[in-house]
């Protein structure tokens, strides 16, 4: 593989639905060898590489392998996140579109790590082209008995299945997407349990995002070592942002950890679109937050970015120009929430809407900065008080639109 | 076992056991965090987020509800920024809610907002979105009405409907600000709900709200609730009725008491308004030319007193037979069978237990003593393997039912064994249709599976078996004939899925049996128990805990009615009448001379009839039952009746068997007086007063008393029912522990023997309740049914009972919210044999036989097997029993209603 590329190396060199040219290029390697180490080893080895989950939250990966291992049941799962829901995010489809076995060999790994005999890869319903290919690259699998019966010629047997989001951005958050897997509505559930202890069905599941799983091949071809060589302290290997909004080359660029957003924006996006500078970057999505061109030479990094109140998320990276208005921006995401709110708990389902009115009294108000302070005691609220991380995320984008750019607001 | 933990909640410490829900311990604390999408009864949901605490060491706001509590857990319930997020979060709830409020409901909503005085609007942060919200309404349920307007979705209709009663037919429609509650696909009478109101109570809010009465109840003007015992069937559930000007206006399950728990079924809940019907009979009616005319209540206990008396001296005494009623109380029943020993001094008299469980009784006498169901109610959510054989228990018994279907959410293996398609069937691992009248072949046939395959309990056997593996290996002999070849022949079980159910319950860890109407309404009857309870003792699944052979009820006292004495052969609490001994004892306490007391075994129901038809019987008392739609071969029990020189029917309502009555007293209902039942689990379950009795009516057990005491017997002196239950105590060894004063504290189940004993809630733990303790193997051979389908009458039809309608439907067709739901006699007939006969759904069809002829309409479904027909038996206007026959199983004198060969014809 390619060097600095771990997870898009063989992008465009293979053929994403000939399971050959995927081994002809080392696929499924790191599967042979996983299947000859201790699965506590494999687990083991995740965690020395440092890496931590791609879905938003960052959360160490190996820990969640590790908590997930430790339950005794007759039946454990793994479930692939593949509802990429986050606005300005579309790495996930273009990994399952270029390279859909990465993903399959991440997941058998995995499944092989925790002692799981079930896998469901959970897809957004239109992602016609993922599906596609996934479900190609299963069959394929199959046929190659790297899945199904005796993997290998080990006791080791994996089913893999999928199943289609229906177009909720609640079921891209964990629980829910448990939830929906089972066939019920797209509400989250309350923690605890953990999925790791009570997840589908109510057994162990370990839920990972589909980037995530796509870096274990070469965590476990190359190792941890090899791993901790990309990226930075506390933020190892490379990550996939997906770069959109007024830059002159939209796209995604697959960059280590700690790269700076003014690379990102003017090396790999050829620049932004209409004005030199950019009026405002949104980081991470809606569920992300505001920064100005003041802070282009941040590190992309977890904790670079957690010190400055901001976030990486998902890797969106939404890039606005000077003709933006902050407030049609600010206002399109809160309508976004209330619009996906999926009704559970009382603070995000009437206070969503409660913060798109404060948006529009912001307009008539003559004391418009105590309606930006109502609007962030509201966010602010709702964060505290909310069950599962959708009423925890409007204070981010209105906490950083305020923070940045209270005076546009104010002169609304 | 939990540990004991300490916790402090705002420097409050309390002592509780680890992993409690810290709401809950709150809550038991008098600590009242706010809260509504909580329940008790219900799996935490954290909607509301009223509850929220902080708790040292955990990251930002915790909701109680879903904590688990640990040892030295330090939470925070109240403090400024508590409170003022709880008041935003309240403030958010207005913002979307119809306050208007009509008294109708309880409104916690309501009270929460009154207590943080945000019934003021400028207290408020947020102004109303009542605009913005296209707010739904369903008012097609006949039991309930749905407004989202006063929804605050808090789920807790959703978990009462999926998590309580196991039925998960509600869900939200639409998403955020817009959703609301829906059942089914959308309409709610479309919907599988079949109006438990589960959901109606367990609604924090007005949003589901009872129908009936709806516009006439005030929850401020009730004038009193008074907790009371359902009076449908056998579970026995604690109901408290709410009286406003003098009437019942609703009925909710009474939380956190057994059996029920605070769940009620649509009879439970919407089934009382046959009390306050005006077709209640209010006055002693005397027949005169062929005509009823009003009488006073001299004229009519007189009359009653001289002719008893005339045909005692004329016939005997054993001319005059009597039908208690399972519907009546304990005390009224106790006083029935005194009143016929000592002032009539006969032992002719039964009631419907003997059309009910008599082969089950007969045969759990004979091989482990007691008649009883072994388990508590609780037992049937908790047990490994449950098998269910001829009772379809979700509509017969649907608040059991709520157990075993919560039991089978958690993985309890059911096999339900039925000829016909039940609910269960939705929820069993198995299902096997045998032929109807196969069981013994398929229960020898199970047997000798277990036997085959080594799965029998050979310690069991030796130790707790009367004579042990002797018996045995005569049972081995006996079933060595039935392999699964030969039993498919006979049942039409595939071998394969027999094996599978033999193996599963022989192998279960902890199994119960629930046997119903299926098995012991037959000629068979009781070898069909015998060979059930073979199968219990030779894989031990019986005498430990959660194992055991159970019989729901079907009446709300048939187990009580028997418990206190009514029976041809027993005095209260099982004690044969035709020992010396016993007589003595029983006739000291009675204070009456002993040789007053008859030793001879008096008639069974249908025998009473026969002997009524052969001119031996020549008056009869009925009190509360209606054999003209309950017995057996119809026709000729009309015969039999009109022969009949003086009847009494003493009843609440004009029945099918009052035409044939020369005098009729109007009697109470279980809403109008004192007293007990005793439910399937034997429980001993108090009765209350919450309604005058309408017009003379009067209380039926002070009617006997007045009856005995004017043939010139009087058979006791009782102020209240209170004493009578004393004397009950006195006289029944299993209930001597028992008197209302402790049944105020709740329940008890017999046998209770002293005041000091808890009561029993599994039976045969130690031993079984024969001479030498042990059970008994009674080895019985299939015998063919000697009714068979012929050219001429082809259909084998099956009989049996639906969730809406009781019995013969007296009660349960006086209220419309039951008869909403369903009204109407029907037969289930299969598409093949539909096909056949040219039938349609909804086509008017007869049935004959040599008995007689009926009309029903049809209804297609592979429900039934092809060959089988089934009907509700609840219609007076379409009488199964005109067509069933009245020859007896010879131990147990059960009639088989299950079993009569029909022809089915288009009517003309």
């Amino acid at each position: 593989m390619e060097r600095n590329k771990i997870l898009t190396g063989l992008f465009g060199k293979i053929s994403p639905t000939s399971i050959n040219d995927y081994i002809e290029h080392g696929g499924y390697s790191a599967l042979k060898k996983a299947l000859k180490i201790k699965p506590a080893n494999i687990i083991h080895e995740v965690s020395e590489s440092g890496l931590r989950g791609r879905g938003g939250a960052g959360f160490p990966t190996g820990s969640k392998w590790g908590f997930t291992a430790k339950e005794i049941s007759d039946q454990k799962y793994v479930i692939c996140n593949a509802d990429e829901g986050e606005p300005g995010t579309f790495k996930d489809r273009l990994l399952m579109e270029n390279n859909p076995h990465l993903l399959i060999e991440g997941v058998i790994i995995a499944a092989y790590a925790i002692g799981a005999s079930e896998a469901i890869i959970y897809i957004r319903g239109e992602y016609y082209e993922s599906i596609k290919k996934i479900l190609k690259a299963i069959k394929d699998a199959n046929k190659e008995g790297l899945l199904g019966e005796n993997i290998e010629g080990t006791d080791f047997s994996l089913n893999i299945s999928i199943k289609k989001g229906a177009g909720s951005y609640l079921c891209g958050e964990e629980l829910t997407l448990i939830e929906s897997a089972e066939g019920k509505r797209g509400h989250p559930r309350i923690k605890p349990p953990f999925p790791a202890q009570k997840g589908i069905f109510g057994k162990p599941t370990l839920v990972n995002n589909v980037e995530t799983l796509a870096n274990i091949p070469f965590i476990i071809a190359q190792g941890a070592k090899e791993y901790k060589k990309y990226g930075v302290k506390n933020a190892f290997g490379t990550k996939l942002f997906t770069i959109s909004g007024d830059v002159i080359k939209p796209g995604m660029v697959e960059a280590n950890l700690g790269i700076t957003l003014r690379e990102l924006i003017y090396n790999h996006a050829g620049g932004v679109l209409g004005s030199k500078n950019p009026k405002a970057v949104l980081l991470g999505g809606a569920a992300g937050t505001f920064v100005d061109a003041s802070m282009l030479d941040i590190s992309m990094d977890y904790d670079s970015l957690a010190a400055t109140n901001t976030t990486m998320g998902s890797g969106a990276i939404i890039v606005m120009n000077e003709s933006r208005s902050i407030y049609e921006m600010l206002h399109s995401i809160l309508r976004f929430f209330k619009h996906e709110s999926c009704g559970k708990c009382v603070p995000c389902r009437v206070g969503c809407k409660q913060l798109l009115l404060q948006m529009q009294d912001l307009e008539k108000s003559k004391d418009k900065n105590a309606v930006l302070d109502e609007l962030l005691n509201e966010a602010k609220y709702i964060a505290r008080n909310s069950l599962c991380p959708l009423g925890q995320s409007p204070v981010l984008p209105v906490s950083t639109a305020i923070r940045y750019f209270k005076n546009e607001l104010i002169s609304k | 076992m939990s540990k004991n933990i300490s916790i402090t909640i705002d420097g409050k410490k309390i002592n509780t056991t680890e992993g409690k829900n810290l709401l809950q311990v709150a809550l038991e604390n008098k600590i009242e965090i706010p809260n509504l999408c909580f329940h008790r009864k219900l799996s935490p949901t954290g909607a509301c987020r009223l509850c929220v605490t902080k708790i040292k060491n955990m990251r930002g706001f915790v909701t109680s509800c879903s904590t688990a509590v640990t040892d030295g857990m330090e939470v925070t319930a109240f403090d400024e920024e508590l409170e003022q997020d709880r008041m935003h979060t309240m403030s958010l709830l207005l913002a979307e809610h119809n306050e208007s409020y009509d008294h109708t409901y309880p409104d916690e909503l309501k009270n929460l907002k009154e207590k943080y005085g945000l019934d003021k609007i400028k207290a408020r942060k947020h102004k109303p979105l009542k605009t913005a919200i296209n707010h739904k309404a369903d008012n097609s349920s006949p039991v309930l009405t749905y407004d989202s307007s006063k929804c605050i979705k808090c789920f807790r209709c959703i978990k009462a409907c999926e998590e309580v009663q196991g039925k998960s037919v509600l869900n939200f429609h639409e998403r955020g600000l817009e959703s609301y509650i829906i059942a089914g696909t959308g309409i709610w009478s479309n919907s599988e709900c079949d109006g438990c109101g589960e959901c109606v109570q367990l609604c924090p809010t007005g949003a589901l709200v009872e129908k009936p009465h709806r516009n006439e109840i005030n929850l401020d003007k009730i004038e009193r609730k008074v907790k009371t015992t359902c009076p449908y069937c056998g579970v026995g559930c604690q109901i408290e009725l709410f009286v406003q000007n003098g009437k019942i206006v609703r009925s909710n399950g009474i939380e956190g008491v057994s059996p029920n728990d605070g769940r009620l079924c649509v009879k439970g809940r919407f089934g009382y308004d046959f009390v306050g019907s005006n077709e209640r009979l209010t006055t002693p009616l005397i027949k005169k030319k062929g005509k009823f005319v009003n009488a006073t209540w001299d004229e009519a206990l007189d009359l009653i007193a001289k002719k008893f008396n005339e045909i005692k001296e004329k016939y005997g005494n054993d001319s005059i037979a009597g039908y208690s009623s399972a519907k009546c109380t304990n005390e009224d029943n106790y006083i029935f069978q005194k009143m016929m020993r000592v002032a009539f001094g006969t032992n002719n008299m039964d009631y419907c237990t003997r059309l009910c469980h008599a082969s089950t009784v007969t045969a759990m006498l004979r091989s482990i003593g007691d008649g009883a169901g072994s388990n508590s109610i609780e037992d049937f959510e908790t047990t490994d393997c449950l098998f269910v054989t001829g009772n379809n228990i979700i509509e017969t018994h649907p608040i059991t039912a709520t157990y075993v279907k919560r039991g089978a959410k958690k993985g309890m293996n059911i096999i339900v064994c039925d000829p016909r398609w039940t609910p269960l069937v939705k929820y069993a691992k198995i299902w096997l249709q045998p032929k109807l009248g196969t069981d013994v072949a398929l229960l020898n046939g199970m047997m000798h599976i277990i036997i085959k395959e080594g799965w029998f309990n050979k310690e069991f056997i030796e130790k707790r078996i009367d004579r042990g593996m002797e018996a045995f290996e005569e049972l081995r002999k006996l079933v060595k004939k039935y392999n699964p070849k030969m039993v498919e022949k006979i049942t039409g079980v595939p071998a394969k899925k027999l094996y599978e159910a033999s193996k599963m319950y022989a192998l279960a860890p902890t199994a119960m049996i629930a046997t119903g109407m299926g098995m012991s309404q037959q000629v068979t009857g009781t070898h069909n128990v015998f060979s059930l309870l073979n199968m219990c003792f030779i894989t031990g699944q019986i005498g430990r805990e959660r194992c055991g052979i159970n019989p729901p009820r079907g009446q709300n006292n048939v187990q009580g009615a028997t418990d206190v004495g009514v029976s041809p052969l027993n005095y209260p609490g099982y004690i044969p009448i035709g020992n010396e001994e016993n007589r003595k004892k029983v006739a000291k306490i009675w204070k009456v001379p002993f040789e007053k007391l008859s030793g001879k075994a008096g008639l069974t129901t249908v025998e009473i009839m026969k002997a009524a038809h052969d001119g031996k019987i020549r008056g009869m008392f009925i009190m509360g039952e209606n054999p003209m739609v309950t017995d057996p071969n119809l026709n000729h029990t009309i015969a039999s009746v009109k022969k009949l020189e003086f009847l009494v029917v003493q009843d609440i309502f004009h029945t099918e068997t009052t035409p044939y009555a020369d005098v009729i007293l109007p009697a109470s209902s279980f809403a109008e007086k004192e007293g007990t039942f005793v439910n399937s689990d034997r429980r001993v379950l108090r009765v209350r007063k919450a309604v005058e009795m309408p017009g003379e009516a009067r209380e039926d057990w002070k009617i006997l008393l007045e009856i005995s005491k004017r043939m010139g017997t009087e058979i006791g002196n009782y102020k209240n029912a209170s004493e009578i239950f004393d004397e009950i105590a006195k006289v029944t060894p299993i209930m001597a522990g028992i008197s209302y004063k402790r049944l105020e504290k709740g329940s008890i189940q017999w046998p209770c023997p002293d005041k000091n004993h808890p009561g029993t809630s599994t039976l045969f733990l130690e031993k079984f309740n024969t001479p030498n303790g042990k059970a008994k193997l009674n080895p019985v051979d299939y015998a063919e049914q000697s009714e068979k389908a012929s050219p001429e009458y082809p259909y084998i039809l099956n009989s049996g009972r639906i969730l809406y309608q009781y019995h013969s439907s007296t009660m349960s067709r006086k209220n419309k919210s039951l008869t909403a739901f369903a009204n109407k006699s029907y037969v289930l007939i299969h598409p093949v044999d539909a096909e056949k006969n040219k039938l349609k759904n909804g086509d008017r069809v007869k049935l004959t036989n040599i008995r007689g002829v009926l009309e029903t309409t049809v209804e297609i479904t592979d429900g039934v097997a092809i060959g089988e027909l089934f009907m509700p038996w609840h219609y007076g206007e379409s009488l199964v029993n005109s067509l069933t026959r009245d020859e007896l199983d010879p131990f147990s004198k059960i009639a088989p209603f299950k079993l009569s060969a029909v022809s089915i014809k288009k009517a003309k």
